[in-house]
Formats: C-alpha cells, sequence, structure tokens
C-alpha cells in the first residue's frame, strides 16, 4: 500500500469530507471502496472517532462501554487510507474549487461533501439561569460523558423537550432509578407524527412507568444556589426541585457553511439537495442532519436526523463524487423506529398528512395502537405502537415501491404482517406474469392498473436544484422530465429496475447451491432474466391466492408451468448460463451438462424439490420428528 | 471445494431468512445500541457491535466474531430487544454462510 498523502503537504484531494459523523465516514469509507486510488481527506473539528449516536442514551445509563460506541472499528480511516484533519473549515470558494480553514489555509478539492451535522437548539438564550452546573444539552459524546459522571448523585431530573429524543431520556433515566419529570410544551407527545391516541398511549405508558408528565408546560427559568441547579420554575407556576435539568429540544442543522460560499447554495432549514444529494453549487454535495431532502409524499423539503437516512446519504453521495451508479434503494419516505421501554414505536411515511384524501384505519387492541392510511390501495402512511416492532424496513419498501396492499390490509392493521411471505408472493406474481405473458413486468400490470393517477409512486430522480438561470452547472435535461410534482408519479422504468432486483433475490438460493458469492456474482446476472429456475410459479387464476395453499398446490400444478415455458417466447431466447460451464460443481452432479438449453431444463429437480423455504423446514421437521418418536 | 455446511448433496439449497440486500440494509440501519449482544445467550466473548456488522457485511472474518457465530445457535433472543426491528438472526445466518465459504467451517 503506497501512502500516497504525507501528512504536512497536503493542499488538495480529490474527494474532501467535511465532518466526521456517521455520513461523512460512511462516505469516505465508500468512496474508497468504489474509488480506490483517489486521495480521500476528511475534515472535522470532534475530537473523536466517530460514534453511534442513537446509542449514546444506552451509553449513559451504563450499558455500553466507550469502545461498544464505535461506529467503525478502531484504525479504520487510517486502514481506509482517509486522510484525517483536525481543522475547522471557515469559506468554501466554489469558483476556484477551495476551501479555507482556520488560519487562512486553503485546500483544494474536486468533489466537496458537507457533512456537517446539526447542534442542538437548546434553551433560549434569554432564559434565566440557563448557565447554572446541571443543565445540560444532550447531543454530543460530551454532554452524555457529563451526564453520565453525574447521574449517581441526581434524585430528581427534569426534561425538557417533546420528541423522541425526549422521551428515550426520559426512559433512560427511569432505569437507572431516577425521578423524572417531563416537560412538554404542546399537550400531545409529537404532535406531527403521532395522532391523539398514540399519543395519549405514550403518555399513559410513560406515567406508568413513573414519570411525572406536564403537558402544555415550558420552563421559564432555571433556579440554582451556588453556582448549581436546585430546581426549575414552569410557566405554570410550578416549582419542580431537581440536581439535573436535560435540554432535548430538538437539533438545528449546522448550514454556516452555505452561507460561507462564495456561490449562492441554497438552504433553507438545511441545505437543499437533489436525489444524488447535490447542492445547488456544481461539485458540492451534502449529507446527514445538514442535508435536506424532498420528502416524496409532501414535496417539501427537510433533513431527516436519523441513523439509516444518514447512513444511506453518506453512501449514496459517495457513489455521485466517486462517478459510480447510485445504490438502488433510493431514499423513499421518512422511517423511524424506535422503543420507549416496554413500547416500540414505527412510523413510516407521513400517517398524518393524508387526513383528506386517504383512508384511514386503526386498530386499538391489547394495548397496542395502529394506524394505516391508504391511497388506492397503496400503503402511504403507517403508525404501529406496540410491544413488538414490525419489520420496518419491509413496510417502508411497501410504500417506496408502491405494492398493493390489498390482501394484508389486516395482518398490517394486526401488526402481524409476515414480510418475507409477502414478498416472495410478489416475485410469485410477477414471475407468473412472465411466464403467461412473455412480458417484462411492472407493479402497474401485476396488479390491475389503477384508474386515477397514483399520489405516491417511487421516486427516483427530483432534478437539479439548480435554477434555470444556473442551468451551465448541470446538464441534467433528463431529470428535468420530473421535476413537475403533478408528473411525478410513476416512473415505469423504475419498477422494471425493480424486478431485476427481485430476479436476483430470487437467484441467490441458486448461488448459494453452488458455493457462489452473491454478491460477486450479481453483476453477471443482470441480463439473464433466469427468475422462472427457481421462482414457484402458480397457475393462471382468477382468485385470489391463499397463503396456505401453495405447498400444497405446487405438485400438481408444476406441468402445467412447465409447458407453459417451453411455449413462451419470453424463456425461450434467453441467453440463460452463459457461463454455465463455471458451474461445475453442481453441474456434474446432475449428469452431463452440455449444452445451454440441457442447463436450463436440468434446474428443474431443484426446483421441484426445494421451492420455497417454508418447505425446507417443512420437510426437515417432519422427518425429525418420526425419527424422535 | 466451496460446501455450503447444510448438506454437500447435490440439491443442497441454503434460505436464508431475508435475502442478501435485505441483510445488507438491515446492517446500516443498526444503530449500534448492543441491546442483541445483551440478550443474546450464546454471546461469550466481548465483541463489539462495530466489529461484528463490518465482517457479516463483508471482508475477512476475524476469531473471535467466527467464535461467536458458531456458539449462535438461532434463538432469536435478539431480535425482540432491537429498538429499530431489525433482524440479527438474519445477519448472523448471513455471517455463518460467508464463514462457511470463506473457509472457516473446516
Amino acid at each position: 500500500m503506497t501512502r500516497q498523502i504525507k501528512s504536512n503537504n497536503v493542499d488538495s484531494a480529490d474527494i474532501v469530507i467535511v465532518g466526521n459523523g456517521i455520513s461523512g465516514l460512511t462516505a469516505a469509507v465508500e468512496a474508497r471502496r468504489l474509488a480506490p486510488d483517489r486521495r480521500i481527506v476528511m475534515i472535522t473539528k470532534q475530537n473523536h472517532p466517530t460514534i453511534n449516536t442513537p446509542a449514546l442514551k444506552q451509553f449513559a445509563i451504563g450499558k455500553l462501554t466507550r469502545e461498544q460506541l464505535l461506529a467503525y472499528p478502531a484504525g479504520t480511516e487510517r486502514a481506509q487510507r482517509i486522510h484525517v484533519i483536525n481543522a475547522r473549515v471557515e469559506e468554501i470558494h466554489a469558483q476556484s474549487n477551495y476551501i479555507s480553514l482556520t488560519g487562512g489555509r486553503g485546500f483544494g478539492y474536486e468533489s466537496l461533501l458537507i457533512a456537517t451535522g446539526s447542534i442542538a437548539t437548546g434553551l433560549p438564550t434569554n432564559l434565566p439561569g440557563r448557565d447554572f452546573d446541571g443543565v445540560l444539552t444532550l447531543h454530543r459524546l460530551n454532554d452524555y460523558l457529563d451526564m453520565r459522571r453525574r447521574l449517581s448523585e441526581v434524585e430528581d431530573a427534569v426534561v425538557v423537550g417533546g420528541g423522541l429524543h425526549a422521551i428515550e431520556t426520559v426512559v433512560s433515566l427511569l432505569y437507572w432509578g431516577i425521578r423524572v419529570h417531563w416537560l412538554v410544551r404542546s399537550d400531545t407527545f409529537l404532535p406531527r407524527m403521532l395522532d391523539r391516541p398514540a399519543s395519549d398511549l405514550v403518555l399513559e405508558r410513560i406515567r406508568r412507568a413513573g414519570a411525572k408528565v406536564y403537558t402544555e408546560t415550558e420552563i421559564i427559568g432555571v433556579v440554582g444556589r451556588v453556582g448549581s441547579v436546585i430546581g426549575v420554575i414552569t410557566n405554570q407556576h410550578q416549582f419542580l426541585p431537581c440536581q439535573l435539568v436535560l435540554v432535548c429540544t430538538g437539533t438545528t442543522p449546522v448550514t454556516t457553511l452555505a452561507t460561507h460560499c462564495d456561490l449562492p447554495m441554497k438552504c433553507k432549514r438545511g441545505i437543499l439537495v437533489d436525489d444524488q444529494l447535490r447542492t445547488s453549487v456544481r461539485n458540492i454535495y451534502a449529507a446527514g442532519d445538514v442535508a435536506a431532502l424532498k420528502d416524496p409524499q409532501i414535496g417539501e423539503y427537510a433533513p431527516r436526523a436519523q441513523w439509516y437516512a444518514a447512513v444511506l446519504q453518506g453512501r449514496i453521495a459517495a457513489a455521485a463524487m466517486t462517478g459510480s451508479a447510485v445504490p438502488e434503494e433510493g431514499f423513499g419516505v421518512p422511517w423511524h423506529a424506535t422503543r420507549m421501554g416496554e413500547l416500540s414505536v414505527l412510523t413510516v411515511g407521513n400517517p398524518l398528512q393524508w387526513r383528506d384524501t386517504a383512508t384511514t384505519l386503526r386498530d386499538s387492541s391489547k394495548g397496542s395502537y395502529r394506524r394505516v392510511s391508504i391511497v388506492d390501495d397503496r400503503l402511504v402512511g403507517y403508525l404501529s405502537l406496540g410491544s413488538s416492532q414490525p419489520d420496518g424496513l419491509a413496510i417502508k419498501r411497501l410504500i417506496d415501491e408502491g405494492y398493493s396492499i390489498r390482501h394484508i390490509k389486516m395482518a398490517l392493521l394486526k401488526g402481524k404482517f409476515d414480510a418475507r411471505k409477502y414478498f416472495s408472493h410478489q416475485r410469485t406474481y410477477a414471475a407468473h406474469y412472465m411466464v403467461s405473458t412473455g412480458k417484462l413486468p411492472s407493479p402497474g400490470t401485476v396488479e390491475p392498473p389503477l384508474q386515477t393517477q397514483p399520489l405516491v409512486g417511487t421516486l427516483r430522480e427530483t432534478g437539479p436544484l439548480a435554477s434555470p438561470s444556473e442551468v451551465i452547472t448541470y446538464n441534467g435535461a433528463k431529470s428535468e422530465v420530473y421535476t413537475n410534482p403533478l408528473r411525478n408519479t410513476y416512473i415505469h422504468f423504475a419498477p422494471i429496475q425493480r424486478m431485476s432486483d427481485a430476479i436476483l433475490d430470487e437467484s441467490e438460493a441458486l448461488f448459494f447451491e453452488r458455493g457462489f458469492a452473491p454478491v460477486q456474482a450479481m453483476h453477471q446476472l443482470q441480463d439473464k432474466p433466469n427468475i422462472i429456475e427457481s421462482t414457484l410459479v402458480s397457475l393462471p387464476s382468477n382468485k385470489p391466492r391463499r397463503t396456505s395453499g401453495s405447498l400444497w398446490s405446487y405438485s400438481d400444478k408444476l406441468p402445467t408451468v412447465k409447458a407453459k415455458r417451453e411455449n413462451s417466447q419470453f424463456i425461450a431466447p434467453a441467453p440463460i448460463h452463459r457461463d454455465a460451464q463455471t458451474f461445475t460443481d453442481s453441474a456434474k452432479n446432475q449428469s452431463a451438462a452440455s449444452s445451454v438449453s440441457d442447463t436450463k431444463e436440468l434446474e428443474h429437480p431443484n426446483t421441484r424439490i426445494y421451492p420455497t423455504s417454508s418447505l425446507w423446514s417443512y420437510t426437515d421437521k417432519q422427518v425429525a420428528v418420526k425419527k424422535g418418536h | 471445494m466451496l460446501k455450503t455446511g447444510f448438506e454437500s448433496g447435490a440439491n443442497s439449497v441454503v434460505m436464508l431468512h431475508k435475502t442478501v440486500p435485505q441483510v445488507a440494509q438491515e446492517l446500516h440501519a443498526c444503530i449500534g445500541c448492543n441491546e442483541c449482544l445483551l440478550a443474546c445467550p450464546a454471546a461469550t466473548d466481548s465483541i463489539t457491535i462495530d466489529v461484528l456488522n463490518r465482517e457479516t457485511l463483508a471482508g475477512p472474518i476475524s476469531v473471535p466474531v467466527a467464535r461467536f457465530a458458531r456458539s449462535c445457535y438461532q434463538c432469536g433472543a435478539c431480535i425482540a430487544p432491537c429498538p429499530v426491528g431489525l433482524h440479527r438472526d438474519a445477519m448472523m445466518m448471513w455471517l455463518k454462510v460467508r464463514m462457511l465459504r470463506s473457509g472457516w467451517g473446516e
């Protein structure tokens, strides 16, 4: 490994990343993977390596050690040849592609990623007593180290703030056995995310867990004695004695760099970015808490201060900066999952934004609450509170890819949605469609197409942010097609790309069988529609399929399907198994695989014996039971 | 020759709880709170979640992680405590598949 960068004479780099939060480091590591010989520099003023910020609450109450906080193994930066500079970036000179650090030192870049994150909003600056010892704004590692040191001598604590951060702090303090007074400004908890029944459920659980909740209450002053806190005064004219005041009033994106840039950078509650995380200035990208992404459902730009969003943005920014293919996942709708003691909370999409247009189903049985918002058989928002956490990423996928939920409404409502079963069925439908029509499917054709224009769709491209006058910076003529929100509904090539994903998923079984690593072999599969080989295909039927029927109906339906396969014009000319010769391991076992068409036929025994994972375990278990008795 | 480890017969197929892209997505969504390892009845070494995640995703597998993967018996105790609803069991299964492929199974 040759060190191209020496610490003293660095004055430019191909990729410069400002900030070493999770977005910044993810982008750096990903960029290194995509571009092994670029010079990557990360400039930060933080004095510690990247940590798992959501785990800080567990750290504060002693469930984690400091080493366990690290987001990447220690020494990742050095191992990945990411040069870290401890400095502060003062200005961006976008016209001449360099930034200036503290002390006037210049630093050139080819692509610049702003991942400066956010700062805590904290208490109002004019609040009396806000600087007493014991008033902590929880945001950074230092704050939590401070809190952790104090907890053993605290009996009462006041938590200020009405968000998830605040409630997680309340739960942590309760776990530690501290009496908690929780001040919430509005009359419900998280009014933008939860409706009233959900909020009531949360507050009632928190009260039952032992916290005192004060709604419509704000702090108007902190009382101290000889420099440290002894209590707070609220706008309800109460005095709450406490030794610790924890402020969790939300975060603000650090957009100072956007204003210290010589070209105008669009910035409003965060730096506005498009789906490739490009800002409105050429060669400058933004990711993480500082970036404001467009919500595909409501069309507003807002930062997503959330862990997974930050990781994903880091990866996408790296792909954009290195000129590689952007990861398929896309941002989609917001997704947030957390646990508050015994209560798991999940929100996907914007369950409350669809009051008039969407059908809303509610279920509040067994101490849980679910709210499902549906527009035209498509899920648009999901809210779930209960003792167990549903598969949130799968539900996000339902929304992002616009699957019909006609048959799983009840499962979603009851929190019994089985993602694995559902998605394997989706693939089966798609394969069935391909077999019977010989065309590549899109969701609109597998399910009957919608009469109305769908309100939501896969939003792959939001187009560049540059206004027409700055259009020189982009030549994105193609992108502009999708900038009109009214037309920004279904992009038909996207679902087709998604199908190729489904093909990959389904083909894993084949790869495993041959001892191939799917990751390495996947790209070989891109153009090969051999999904049929491993997919269970049902007969064409007008009736909706029953889930339990698949196991039994399989064997007698297969011959028909097989006949269909051979007649299908889709299958016949497909260049299946171009590299069949490399699959020698299993090919040998299946007698002679001489020609391409033979190999295709020989796939059948596998398919017939192990159609789904459920059948796999089914047969295994039966045998075991018999042996046992 | 590489084996899947479950059965080296001609028809052996390994089915995962989740597909590999989904496992990768969940690994990226992991917030590193350590709850799954705290709940784990099989965790013996003091392994950290960052190392476990990186090595599950890609790259070489170190000795402590391999030992942990061997002692994991897929009991599922890690799923319920996850605050973000991820499936550590699927990740462990994928780690085991990777391990067997890279020669740890011998």
